[in-house]
């Protein structure tokens, strides 16, 4: 169960960082193109799951 | 209890466009940053020490290194904890204390007080001056001449800043290279801002010793950390271990970035590579932006024209002139900037300013080019 734990934490947080490389890449307009658009989507579900799983395991 | 020291914490990268010419090749892209996170701790590389940091398996290090002093054209590698650990790391190693060093007018600090702390006689070659601040190769020989004739003897060490921090010049280092050769004297180029930006074939440039910057231009933070890569023939003198401690090499203290940082310029690595295929876009983006700036009036770019390099200066006493006017003075400018989401312009500075373009795209170097124009339209 930890272990789990421990694997979503970081999952969370890496996908994060892509959220914030994002955020670098497009400052200060933040015009997102569509791909990036979905990108953060992407991430955004990533870490609502992650956080979801530890939720559960706790 | 004490609640500690209130940090904030750092956005700059996020929310603005920053221009600060130390850190625009030091930015970290995120699997690094990832890298970074799980690394945090001290001593983090250690978990499987094998005596000394160069040669672990685990992280690969070693493999690391190896693949370190191919991409600089070197023989071998080991790390440091900055490019001045480097410098002072040779010096100490090959030379004599009262023995004369020679380098260039434009090199960085580091290089002159660690001259300074190996007990070395500095002799520098000046610069032509105003308005270009050019190293001119063959002033090296009128140098090392002048060294002979006052010392009796050839300097023990030469050293060239390849491109140096404040006008951003690029030397021709393979000219120097091949004097050092003629004189039979020891070359150190500094590659603080070159290598991990820019290719760069070390023996090529007739390099013994190369040094290099992991948070100036090799992507790499989460602390310090500098590369010296040397040719073979040097290892027995700059790599030389401990008489006790027979796996540490007494010039780098036995083992230097045990941590984050190392692993950080580990995974920027392929990162780097890559990037400096693509040197000849920055170059394109660099003197696009020179010429824009020129365009506004009022502001001379100082240095090679054309420029060979992301790093500038600018001479601007169009800002100057009204600041002399502005009630906040010289800080109009960084204000005025930091309204516009723009920062890296020295704060206070209005007569000359440093900026880099390095990794900015062409839509925000517009932006930029087009706030200054706002500013400009402003107070004028």
């Amino acid at each position: 169960m930890t272990k789990k734990i421990v694997e979503k934490t970081f999952e969370a947080l890496f996908a994060l960082e892509d959220l914030r490389e994002v955020l670098r890449k497009t400052t200060p307009f933040y015009n997102l193109t569509e791909e990036q658009k979905e990108e953060v989507k992407t991430i955004v579900l990533k870490v609502r799951k992650a956080l979801d799983e530890i939720e559960e395991k706790i | 209890m004490s609640q500690g020291i209130k940090l904030e914490w750092r956005a700059r990268e996020e929310l603005f466009i920053n221009l600060e010419p130390l850190q625009r090749g030091g930015v970290v892209p995120a699997e690094a940053r990832k890298i970074a996170l799980s690394y945090i701790d001290g001593y983090s590389t250690c978990d499987y020490c094998l005596g000394t940091l160069h040669i672990l398996k685990k992280p690969p290090i070693c493999d690391f290194l190896v693949e370190v002093a191919d991409f600089l054209g070197m023989d071998r590698a080991i790390l440091t904890h900055g490019c001045r650990e480097a410098k002072f790391a040779i010096m100490h190693a090959i030379t004599k204390p009262g023995q004369a060093m020679v380098m260039d007018e434009n090199k960085h600090y580091t290089s002159y007080v660690a001259a300074e702390r190996a007990g070395l006689k500095i002799y520098e070659i000046p610069s032509n001056g105003y308005p270009d601040f050019k190293i001119e190769p063959e002033e090296y020989v009128n140098t090392i001449e002048n060294v002979k004739k006052e010392t009796g003897e050839l300097p023990a060490l030469v050293l060239l800043t390849h491109v140096d921090w404040t006008y951003g010049n690029l030397v021709d280092a393979e000219k120097i290279g091949k004097i050092c050769r003629e004189y039979h004297v020891p070359f150190l180029l500094n590659t603080a801002y070159s290598s991990g930006r820019m290719p760069i074939n070390g023996k090529r440039l007739l390099a013994d010793f190369t040094t290099c910057s992991g948070h100036k231009s090799w992507a790499a933070g989460a602390g310090v950390v500098g590369i010296l890569a040397i040719r073979d023939e040097w290892k027995d003198k700059v790599f030389k271990p401990s008489q006790r401690y027979k796996v540490k090499p007494i010039e780098i203290l036995g083992c230097s970035a045990r941590g984050s940082s190392a692993l950080v310029l580990m995974a920027s690595f392929p990162y780097v590579k890559e990037r400096v295929k693509h040197w000849d876009e920055e170059l394109e983006k660099a003197r696009w932006f020179s010429s824009q700036m020129e365009s506004l009036g009022g502001i001379r770019q100082l240095g090679d024209k054309p420029h060979n390099h992301d790093l500038m200066r600018f001479e601007t006493p169009i800002f100057d002139r009204i600041a002399q006017k502005h009630k906040r003075k010289g800080y109009f400018l960084y204000e005025e900037l930091l309204k516009r989401s723009i920062v890296g312009i020295k704060m206070g500075r209005t007569k000359t300013f440093d900026l880099s373009t390095y990794g900015l795209t062409k839509e925000q170097l517009s932006y930029v080019i087009d706030s200054f124009k706002d500013i400009i339209n402003k107070f004028s």
